[in-house]
Parts: structure tokens; C-alpha cells; sequence
């Protein structure tokens, strides 16, 4: 089970950083640009570009061009992917049991 | 020995035979500098605050993220703990058995011998779809703002 579900995983490893869930939060409240989403944050514009695209990539937001500004909006469908909440839970579970599994067998292979 | 109805709407089972002496993984969960290095994934850390090994013990974790500071990550009460056998705990209670602001789940971790190693198994059970469910009546996209801040403190980096 360690390759649960690769598309599963990519929403939610893009929830583990916190540039990315601050730009969800936001993005939850409604549509923005990336020039107004970028603002909080102590970022160069590429490195924030990144984060939007992963979250783009992993189908959390959807961006659309007008003019000479792109836009970034919820992707409903991932949220529906995500109320898969118990797969979140079940993907927490089997990474942790195949981390304490990595961990012991390898502490038994220094012991012997 | 207690065994819950499985409910498959709010439970999840995680089984696997480990290939190490059931003292071995029983010491991986139990000794705080050995859980530390396997219960989140790297490259953030675990801190275990509290491990107090016994019914109405604190089980409370840390967790450092991109090298930032140690901020709660787990607040927990363990319920039954049966030397090499069984970890049972919750995050319903904390500690000395004082209810929770917002339970959300009871985990069994059983050990068992097998002869490839340890049978281990994990037995999670989740509060009711009820709260989940209200989430959606009230407003779908509001109410997934505070779930991304829930998830964000429960679901871990997946390495």
C-alpha cells in the first residue's frame, strides 16, 4: 500500500507548505489575482509562481489569463477529491506504518 | 480483548507484517527518541513533549515544519497501554481524561507475533460524517477554508 494513490497524494502534499495553504485560505474566500495573492508574502515572483503551479498541477486552483492578468480560482473537483477525507487519513496512517516499518528494520539490521 | 465494529464510512485498518521482533516495533512506538524519527515525514521533525505510558497518560507531539518551530501538533490521551500488545488512544481526552475541544479520533494499535516478524495493525476511528455534513450545508467553499486548516494540521507532508 506505500503507492496508495499517487493523484491523492499530490493534493495533499500540495497542502504541506504553508505559502500554499495561506494562498488556499485565501483562495476559498473567492477568485484573485496572482499580483494579490502574492502581496503577503517576502517572495520573489517566481519562487511564489511555483507554488501556483504546483497547486495548479495537483488541481487544487485553476488559473485563466485576461489581458495581462491571470486570475487563480478554486478547482471545486479537487475539493470533491479531497472529501475523500478519510483517503486523507488512510494515506497519513499507511505513511507513518511505512516509516515505523523502514525505521525498525533498519534499527534490526544495525542491532545485528 | 475489546475488537470495535469496523465502520467503514469512519474507520480505517492499516495491517502488515513488519520484519522485526515485536519488542523491536513496540520499542519504536514507545521510546520517545525512537518515535520521534519515524511518526511524521521528513524533512519536518516530531517532538515528543509528552509519553505517559499508561490510561489517562498525555500523548502530546510537537511538530517543525521547513525548520520552523515546534508548534502542537498531536494532543492526545492514551486509554489502554498493554506492554508488547496493544496502544489504545484518543484525541477525544486529553490528558487525565479531560474532554477535548474537538475530538476527532480513537486509534488501537495492535502487535501481534507472526512468523515473518510483527503483525501490526492500526485501527482509526473518526468522529461521525454528521460534522462533515454540515460543513457542505453551510456553504461549500467557506466551509473549506476552515478544512483546509484542519487538514493542514492533521494531514502531514506526504514524502
Amino acid at each position: 500500500m506505500a503507492h496508495y494513490s499517487e493523484h491523492l497524494n499530490g493534493i495533499f502534499q500540495a497542502l504541506a507548505d504553508p505559502t500554499r495553504r495561506a494562498v488556499l485560505q485565501r483562495l476559498s474566500r473567492g477568485p484573485a489575482s496572482i499580483t494579490e495573492l502574492a502581496e503577503p508574502f517576502d517572495m520573489a515572483l517566481p519562487s511564489f509562481m511555483k507554488h501556483i503551479r504546483l497547486l495548479e498541477d495537483s488541481g487544487w486552483i485553476q488559473t485563466r489569463k485576461e489581458g495581462r492578468v491571470r486570475t487563480c480560482g478554486i478547482d471545486r473537483k479537487s475539493f470533491a477529491a479531497a472529501e475523500g477525507w478519510l483517503s486523507a487519513q488512510r494515506a497519513v496512517w499507511e505513511g507513518r506504518t511505512d516509516r515505523l516499518e523502514r525505521f525498525v528494520t533498519v534499527a534490526r539490521k544495525k542491532e545485528q | 480483548m475489546l475488537s470495535p465494529a469496523f465502520d467503514p464510512a469512519c474507520d480505517l485498518q492499516i495491517s502488515r507484517v513488519i520484519k522485526a521482533p515485536r519488542r523491536t516495533v513496540w520499542r519504536a512506538w514507545t521510546d520517545p527518541a525512537r518515535f520521534e524519527q519515524w511518526w511524521v515525514p521528513a524533512p519536518a521533525k516530531c517532538r515528543v513533549q509528552e509519553m505517559d505510558l499508561r490510561p489517562g497518560g498525555a500523548f502530546i507531539t510537537r511538530i517543525s515544519e521547513q525548520g520552523g518551530e515546534f508548534v502542537p501538533h498531536l494532543n492526545a490521551c492514551f486509554l489502554a497501554v498493554d506492554d508488547l500488545e496493544r496502544i489504545v488512544f484518543t484525541n477525544t481526552l486529553l490528558a487525565g481524561w479531560r474532554p477535548a475541544e474537538q475530538p476527532f479520533m480513537t486509534a488501537i494499535i495492535t502487535l501481534q507475533d507472526h512468523e515473518g516478524g510483527t503483525h501490526y495493525a492500526a485501527h482509526v476511528m473518526h468522529k461521525t460524517r454528521s460534522d462533515r455534513d454540515m460543513h457542505a450545508k453551510m456553504g461549500f467553499i467557506d466551509g473549506w477554508g476552515t478544512v483546509i486548516g484542519q487538514l493542514a494540521a492533521q494531514v502531514e507532508r506526504l514524502s
